[in-house]
């Protein structure tokens, strides 16, 4: 084994002796409510109506073309209000289509490769493949695999 | 392995079912059936007829009221000629998982297939996943199991992974002003290549082992960064830097600015695909941007936005612009856009000195959806710099009708025209009838 990858079991021993030494005093630790207490209406949200202070978590374009950023570190609070099938859309291990045919009748939700982009992947690949990669490097590929072999 | 997910699902939803009856459930069920043809020349002809069906179901509630129940998957069966692949059927099973939450700590615990995404972590994975909040700021994420595989690659009996994997993030989060964390994920061995079609010589290639760090800041309402860098312990190099700043000087306008930074090696060193596409490994990747948006009013957001991207084998610009209208209490939805990318030559398809990749990107739709009825309107057009297959542009137009029969069962059809370098006519249609009981709730039609 590489000593660069002891890392990963001393991590998760200190991870656990923390959190069993913390463990008698979570009781006094609060809970975000399992989903939002009021229905959302359908659309782009502004958290901002009723909560001043999360206004970085306003469904403007730039959160929607950035969520992975939130989504990594506050993915508790997306799921008050989304169900993990919401982010499924689109993110998953084998999808059967693109998400904007599942979706044709809400063109109003962001979605990857709209259009022809059987031909622009060719020209998005070269230009960002790191891109491609977050999905399709080690799953979604089946499609991939035809062509390139 | 397919054929037991076949069997698995809708065992599950079965099983499931006792359940539904007496907790809290929400169903999700969009079935589709789709129509189109393929038609080349030199090629047989075939019509293609693919039913779908996607479905969720969340059981809430049971035992204590703290355990639920979460599957989502989709099946699918080709009427006429094969659509895809060579089964006639397939199916995947996305997630299944039975889920406890504590009262406190925010303390949750999941058994089955789930995906987890911390840190540098995004998987999925068949097995167990932890996470509590500790005293002083810290919280605690861990996972285990089995690797969830997808399709063999060509000329091999593998996808690439190992078959266990774990991990976990460890996180501070200091009074609403900054938060750090350190995350990895280990997964057993790459399994051995067969190599009856072996990666080309040099090709890197091998165990999926990433240790990472992830900060978020926030000094002052206004003012918000955060991001993660990831470190490959196998090539023994950074992979990745990613990182996020967020300005909002005012409460209706939000300046952003993104910067990666990829090494090729490390990024797609687990990736067969990857590993086999890319020729030159020793490639650095950069993409740097900005993004504006400013809400002008209730009903319109204005967005502008540039990004270079940087490899070692050339640069490009893409900048561009969005507007976005909200009308009648949010029923009528529509936005335009445009894009220009301007791209070195060596980014076309077919990369010579006179070649060129840039195209422009024209984008409006338009989507009114009322309590009973819903139509939209959705068109694109890439129009290339230079043309491609003798095609100087590509678009579709996508019309979409539909009838919500309750407000929680919608009918709805699809016909989606266009041309493009691949096709002089390419026309599709689909029916869609779509279910969501938890229709104003949570996930709700979003």
């Amino acid at each position: 084994m590489k000593s660069s990858t002891l890392i990963f079991p001393i991590l998760a021993m200190a991870g656990l002796i923390i959190s069993l030494a913390a463990c008698a005093q979570l009781k006094a630790l609060p809970s975000l409510p399992p989903w939002h207490p009021e229905a959302l209406e359908a659309g782009r949200v502004s958290c901002t109506e009723c909560h001043e202070k999360l206004s970085t978590f306003n469904h403007t374009t730039a959160f929607v073309k950035d969520h992975r950023f939130y989504a990594s570190s506050d993915n508790r609070n997306c799921a008050i209000c989304h169900k993990s099938s919401f982010c499924n859309d689109c993110h998953t291990n084998q999808v059967e289509m693109k998400p904007s045919i599942k979706l044709g009748n809400r063109p109003d939700r962001e979605m990857p490769h709209r259009g022809d982009f059987t031909t622009l992947h060719k020209i998005e690949g070269k230009l960002d493949p790191a891109s491609c990669r977050r999905c399709h490097g080690r799953a979604n590929n089946e499609r991939c695999i035809i062509c390139h072999r | 392995m397919k054929k037991m997910l076949y069997h698995l699902f809708p065992a599950l939803i079965l099983l499931a079912l006792p359940a539904v009856a007496v907790a809290d459930t929400s169903v999700d069920s969009t079935s589709l059936v789709r129509f189109f043809q393929d038609s080349r020349p030199n090629f047989t002809e075939k019509d293609f007829i693919p039913a779908t069906q996607f479905l969720g179901v969340d059981v809430n509630k049971l035992g204590d009221g703290n355990l639920s129940l979460h599957l989502y998957g989709w099946g699918r069966a080709d009427l006429a000629d094969k659509s895809y692949n060579n089964d006639q059927a397939d199916g995947s099973l996305t997630y299944g998982y039975a889920q406890y939450r504590f009262n406190q700590a925010n303390g949750m615990i999941r058994l089955g297939r789930f995906f987890i995404n911390e840190g540098i972590i995004n998987e999925q994975v068949d097995g167990l996943g932890v996470h509590t909040d500790l005293p002083l700021g810290f919280e605690f994420t861990a996972f285990g199991g089995a690797t969830v595989h997808s399709v063999d690659m060509p000329g091999e009996r593998t996808d690439g992974k190992g078959d266990g994997i774990a991990g976990g993030r460890l996180n501070y989060r200091y009074a609403g002003i900054f938060e750090v964390g350190v995350s990895g994920v280990y997964e057993s061995n790459a399994p051995v290549l067969t190599a009856d079609q072996p990666l080309a010589t040099g090709v890197a290639f091998g165990s999926h082992r990433l240790l990472g760090g992830d900060v978020w800041l926030s000094p002052h309402p206004m003012v918000e960064a955060r991001g993660h860098s990831s470190y490959n312990t196998e090539t023994e190099e950074f992979a990745e830097h990613s990182y996020l700043l967020n300005l909002r000087p005012h409460q209706d306008l939000v300046l952003t600015g993104e910067f990666n930074d990829y090494r090729d090696r490390s990024v797609f060193y687990s990736s067969i695909l990857f590993s086999s596409l890319l020729t030159n490994l020793n490639d650095k990747s950069r993409t740097a941007g900005g993004r504006a948006t400013y809400q002008l009013s209730k009903t319109v957001e204005l967005s502008g936005d540039f990004k270079r991207y940087s490899r070692e084998i050339g640069k490009s610009d893409r900048f561009g612009g969005d507007v976005r209208f909200t009308m009648l209490n949010n029923s009528l939805r529509t936005g335009l856009g445009y894009h220009y990318l301007r791209s070195s030559p060596e980014f076309a398809i077919i990369a010579t000195a006179t070649s060129s990749g840039s195209f422009h990107q024209v984008r409006g739709y338009v989507l009114h959806d009322t309590k009973s009825y819903l139509a939209a309107l959705d068109a694109i057009g890439y129009f290339f710099k230079q043309d491609i297959n003798s095609r100087s542009n590509a678009w579709e137009v996508i019309t979409s009708l539909g009838y919500h029969l309750t407000p929680a069962l919608t009918l709805s059809g699809d016909v989606s025209y266009g041309m493009n370098p691949q096709f002089d006519d390419d026309l599709k249609g689909l029916i869609r009838l779509t279910y969501n009981a938890t229709y104003t709730g949570k996930g709700g039609p979003k």
